[in-house]
Order: structure tokens, then C-alpha cells, then sequence
């Protein structure tokens, strides 16, 4: 069996409660800063008593909102990072690094630009998307030499997502209509994303962790290997493709609700990793801790760093996450899950 | 024999001087030589082109507002064709290139006789162009009085009676529209952006003719000095935009609907200038790229006297 901890720094315990504190933390936080004029202490004055109007406002209305969709965005690129990491075995595996992110944005691009501009729309289009992303990192594990090498899927993925991105491209050169729209598709943010957003991106989060619950045990077992896997009563194909939907179901709802942002599916896991040891079943819920602290924390520095104006999160995930690929692809040997 | 061919020679040449002599005066009977000052020197052109290339949207649509009608063209940016403003004016004309790269086997298979450039033609892609015709690269940036380039275009074309014509009626036209405007009122130029909308500078040629008639800017549409348009402005920000008018360019097609979606973010239909149905959304193709002719002034001064007398 798995040695529970090894290779842990910290008890799970006092690790899950480090993640709670510091989430709550970066929720407070989140709601004390921005851009605008309202500053903390207004802010503080406008949470703990009834404080002025604009300060009420721009919390209850602006960063309320930003923060409860940055919760789901998190916990969903958070799951999906530690999971797609375990199905394919591999230390690199990152949504947005395989293009499964690239998938999801790339269905609601050409739903637009074929004409569709409904919003709930979006969700099933980008979860069809990444599910194609994800079929695509299935079929491309299975290849000889590329499969068990990390660093080459990562490969294959950028591969993939720069063909998405330049026929994306094409479709917004063709269609001056949909160019505001396709626009965020690219980009990807937390501010201003329309208020039922969070409505329905919360049960599709739900649905992705529920189908991905039952699979934490075989996950587990399959880090030992498929022989043994088998041994100990699973199936590791049905494992991986169960997997890979629930982490389809995960990236197609962070997407749709704020579009894509790369990296946090690496950042996670990798730290994760550091606190608890390489088990999933000790990883997985540290990370639906760590994914929206990193989330919340990349946000608001994005509200900072260029006042008044605003920088879209995915620069700060990306100035965050590029350090972590290149420390794992560095280290000399790249630990295999 | 030597003496012969000396004189036969000498007698050729005084013939051929004489020839040229002729030339010239009929030339300058026609119309006369004229130098046009550009960023890259004096460029000198004689009579009215007739084959012109225009690399922008600007140069474009001075040609058409004097009834030249060119033989090529870039696309507008983001899109494939010439922008739909001028679609129906221009007639059949080749596209040559993007707003950001000139094709110059393109440009160079039309046999142009006249090359009207955008300001910020780099000095390679000029030497280049100004092989194969006269090339005309304005001195005067964006951010300067609009009339200036369209003179200069209009003269290059040897047309500056008619753009200046054009000017004169565009400056009645703002006296007029100015009377129904109640001076000092504050309009905003923004590009809409769910994320956060992008203020335009009150510099450009919009904010120009929005000045003339007695609108004033924001403070932070004043301070984009040398910038075309800001970073996307944070959410709690906007009461910065804010003012009397909002003029909303969107590249949708459908602006209302880009209204209507802009109204479901809370933070936007709070603004003054939106809950006292000031706000209009307008074509970001027209209010907020590179167009800044006559013919996209008298659209601008349509949808501002739209705006104006729905009042």
C-alpha cells in the first residue's frame, strides 16, 4: 500500500487547516481592495457597520460577485489540475497546458461565430470542448514515447492549443460581429462577467467533483501502476476515462464562466505536493483549498498593480505558473506520478 | 565626317531640348507641378492622378470625399474588406494589404501613379513604396488637428479646392449643430468592454470635433496625451467615465444589443449619462479606429444630432 505522507512536510490536518486560513484570508481581502477609490478601511467601515453607499456598492455589487465566481473558477482548476495529473501520470499535465482549456474556448468561439450568442449556451459548448481537449490528451498518452514522456505531451498540447488559437484568430479576422464577444474567450476574467455566471457555474463545478469523488481511490491505486491497479479490483481505462470527464465537465465550467486562465491546474498540485505528499487522496483536498486561494490571490493583484486600471488575471496566473513549469521541468529528475 | 557628326549631334540635342521645352509647357498648362511637403521631404506631382493606392482608412476616405475613385486599398482593422462606411462609395477597388502590413507585389500590380500613406509609415516600408509611385506619408500624428492631413491628402490629389471645400461645409455644419448643444456639457468617448470599458483620448479626431461643438472631456480622457485609448478601466472606476453623454463604440453590428448587455452590468447603469438615457452606442469602426475623413465626420455629426434632438 501507499505510505500515507510520504514525502509530506505536514501533517493532512494541519496542512487542510493552513489552506481554510489562508482561503479566508484572501476572501476578506478580496473584498477590502480594488482598483477604485473605495480603500480597505471604507471598505471595513462598510462590512462591519452600514457604512456608505458607494462603498456598499462596489463590495456587494462588484467584489462580492468576482469573489464568489473566483471560489467556483478555483475549485474547479484546482480539482482539475490534481486529477489530470494522476490519470495521465504526469507532473506537467495542466489544463490549459494540454488544451483543454484551448478546447473549451475554442467551442465558444466558433459557437459564436457560427451565429449563437446565448449565454447558457456557453457552458455546454465549453464542457463538449474540453471533453474533445480531453480525448485528445487520452489518445495522445496512448503513443509510444510521447505517453511517458512528460515533457512531450506538454509538447503535443501546446501544439494543439496554438492551432485552436490561430483558427480562433481566423473566425474573429472573419467576423467583425462576434469581436467584442470572441474577445474574452482569448482573455479570460473574473470582473464584469454577467451576474448568472456564478448561478450556473456552480452546479457544473458540483457535477464535475461528484464525478470525480468515487475515482480518487482508483487514481490512487493506478500511481502504483496498471498491473497492480488491476490487482487491487480496477479497471484503469474506465479510471482514465472517468477521470478525464470529470475534468472535462470542471474546465468547461471555469471557461465558460471566466474564460481561460491557464497555469493554477500546475501551480496546485505542485504545491500541494510540497504540503502533503504525491497521494491524490491527500492532495485533492488541499488543492480545492489552494485553487481558489491562488485564483483569489492573482486577482487581486490584478486590481492593483496597474491602477485604475485593471490587467486580465490570466498575465498574473501566467507570471505565477511559468516559474513552477520551469522549476519541474528543470528539476533533474521529473517525478513520475 | 567628324565636323558632320558634330553637327548632326548638335543639332539633335538643340531639337530634343526643344522637344522637352514644349513638354513641359504643355504639362504646365494642364496643371502645374506641385510639391507636397511630407514626413520623408518635398514630394513633387504633376497633374491629377489617376490611379491612386490608399493605405488607410483616412487617406481612403479623403480620396472618395473628392470624387477620386482609387484603384486599391487595405482592410479595415479586425476585418477583410474596406470598412462598411465607405463599402458602397468606393466601388471596385483592390484590397492591398492590412491597416498594419502593405502586400507590395499587390500594391505594385495596380501601376499606381500616386501612393497615399497612413503617419506612421516606417522609413524602409516608405522606400520601398516610393519606387514604385510618388508616396505621400503626413507629417501631422493623429493626435493633431484632423484638417491637417486631409488638406494634405487633398493636395496630393490635386484636389485641395475640394477638400477644402469639404472643410468649410463640415465647420458650418458644427455651427449649426452647435447651436442645439448646451455648452460645457461633459461626453465620454469609450470602447465598450464587459471586462472594463477603454477611454478614448480626447486628443483624436473625435475628441476634436466633439470639443468644437462646445462638448468638454473627462479628466482621463484629457490626460491620454499620447495614447489612442487607455488599458480596460477597473469596474469601480467607472463613475470616472461618466458625464452627460456616453458614446458606447462597440465593433458589434448590433449596438443595442451591445447596450443592452453593457446595462446588465450594475456598475455601468448606475452612471449619470445611462440612467438619464444618455448613453448611445456608436461604431467603433468609425468612433474609435483609424477613420477620420470627411466622410466619417459628417457620420459622427449624424449620430451626435441623433443623439441630440432624440432629446
Amino acid at each position: 500500500m501507499i505510505q500515507a505522507g510520504k514525502g509530506a512536510r505536514f501533517s493532512l490536518s494541519g496542512a487542510l487547516f493552513c489552506c481554510v486560513v489562508v482561503l479566508l484570508v484572501l476572501c476578506f481581502v478580496s473584498l477590502l481592495v480594488g482598483a477604485g477609490e473605495v480603500g480597505p478601511v471604507r471598505s471595513l467601515h462598510a462590512l462591519l457597520s452600514s457604512g456608505d453607499g458607494e462603498a456598499r456598492f462596489v463590495i456587494s455589487e462588484l467584489r462580492l460577485p468576482r469573489t464568489l465566481l473566483g471560489l467556483v473558477v478555483g475549485v474547479a482548476l484546482g480539482g482539475a489540475g490534481v486529477v489530470l495529473q494522476s490519470a495521465t501520470r504526469n507532473p506537467l499535465a495542466e489544463p490549459g497546458l494540454l488544451g483543454v482549456s484551448a478546447g473549451a474556448s475554442f467551442a465558444v468561439v466558433l459557437a459564436i461565430g457560427l451565429g449563437a450568442s446565448a449565454a447558457t449556451l456557453n457552458l455546454g459548448v465549453a464542457v463538449l470542448g474540453a471533453l474533445a481537449g480531453c480525448l485528445l490528451v487520452l489518445l495522445v498518452s496512448q503513443v509510444r514515447g510521447v505517453g511517458d514522456d512528460p515533457v512531450r505531451l506538454v509538447l503535443a498540447g501546446a501544439a494543439f492549443s496554438g492551432i485552436l488559437t490561430a483558427i480562433s484568430s481566423l473566425i474573429l479576422l472573419n467576423d467583425q460581429r462576434s469581436a467584442d464577444e470572441i474577445r474574452f474567450w482569448i482573455i479570460g476574467a473574473l470582473a464584469g462577467r454577467p451576474q448568472d455566471a456564478l448561478i450556473w457555474s456552480t452546479p457544473g463545478a458540483l457535477l464535475g467533483l461528484l464525478i470525480l469523488m468515487p475515482l480518487i481511490q482508483p487514481l490512487s491505486a493506478l500511481a502504483l501502476g496498471e498491473k497492480m491497479a488491476t490487482g487491487l479490483g480496477h479497471h484503469p481505462a474506465l479510471t482514465r476515462f472517468g477521470a478525464l470527464t470529470g475534468v472535462a465537465v470542471l474546465v468547461g465550467t471555469a471557461t465558460a464562466a471566466a474564460g481561460p486562465i491557464a497555469f493554477i491546474g500546475l501551480v496546485v498540485p505542485f504545491v500541494a505536493r510540497r504540503l502533503v505528499g504525491p497521494d491524490i487522496r491527500r492532495t485533492i483536498g488541499v488543492s480545492l483549498l489552494l485553487g481558489p486561494s491562488i485564483i483569489l490571490f492573482a486577482d487581486i493583484l490584478s486590481r492593483l498593480i496597474v491602477r485604475p486600471y485593471e490587467l486580465p488575471i490570466g498575465v498574473i496566473t501566467a507570471l505565477i505558473g511559468a516559474p513552477v513549469l520551469i522549476a519541474v521541468v528543470r528539476s533533474h529528475r521529473i517525478p513520475t506520478l | 565626317m567628324n565636323f558632320t557628326v558634330f553637327k548632326y549631334a548638335r543639332r539633335l540635342t538643340g531639337r530634343l531640348a526643344l522637344v522637352g521645352l514644349i513638354g513641359m509647357a504643355s504639362l504646365g498648362a494642364a496643371a502645374e507641378g506641385r510639391s507636397v511637403d511630407t514626413a520623408f521631404g518635398k514630394v513633387t506631382l504633376e497633374g491629377t492622378p489617376t490611379r491612386v493606392v490608399a493605405l488607410s482608412e483616412n487617406a481612403l476616405d479623403v480620396a472618395v470625399s473628392v470624387g477620386a475613385k482609387p484603384v486599391g486599398s487595405v482592410a479595415t482593422r479586425g476585418g477583410n474588406d474596406i470598412s462598411a462606411y465607405l463599402k458602397d462609395k468606393v466601388g471596385d477597388i483592390k484590397i492591398v494589404g492590412t491597416a498594419r502590413q502593405t502586400n507590395l507585389e499587390s500594391v505594385f500590380a495596380l501601376k499606381p501613379d500616386l501612393i497615399l500613406a497612413p503617419p506612421d509609415l516606417a522609413k524602409n516600408e516608405y522606400e520601398k513604396l516610393s519606387m514604385i509611385a510618388p508616396t505621400i506619408v503626413p507629417k501631422a500624428t493623429s493626435f493633431q488637428d484632423w484638417r491637417i492631413n486631409v488638406e494634405l491628402y487633398g493636395a496630393a490629389l490635386g484636389k485641395e479646392a475640394e477638400t477644402g471645400a469639404s472643410i468649410n461645409r463640415i465647420d458650418n455644419r458644427i455651427e449649426a449643430l452647435k447651436a442645439h448643444i448646451t455648452p460645457g456639457q461633459v461626453a465620454s468617448v469609450v470602447r465598450w468592454n464587459p471586462q472594463g470599458p477603454g477611454i478614448m483620448s480626447a486628443h483624436l479626431f473625435v475628441g476634436q470635433l466633439l470639443k468644437q461643438l462646445g462638448f468638454k472631456p473627462t479628466a482621463m480622457a484629457e490626460e491620454l496625451q499620447s495614447k489612442p485609448h487607455s488599458d480596460p478601466l477597473s469596474l469601480e472606476n467607472l463613475s470616472r467615465i461618466d458625464g452627460d453623454w456616453l458614446f458606447l463604440s462597440t465593433l458589434n453590428a448590433d449596438g443595442e444589443q451591445a447596450l443592452q448587455t453593457a446595462r446588465q452590468q450594475p456598475a455601468f447603469s448606475r452612471l449619470r449619462a445611462v440612467s438619464e438615457e444618455r448613453a448611445v452606442s456608436v461604431d467603433g469602426q468609425i468612433w474609435s479606429s483609424g477613420a477620420s475623413g470627411p466622410l466619417a465626420v459628417n457620420v459622427i455629426l449624424d449620430d451626435v444630432e441623433k443623439a441630440v434632438s432624440a432629446q
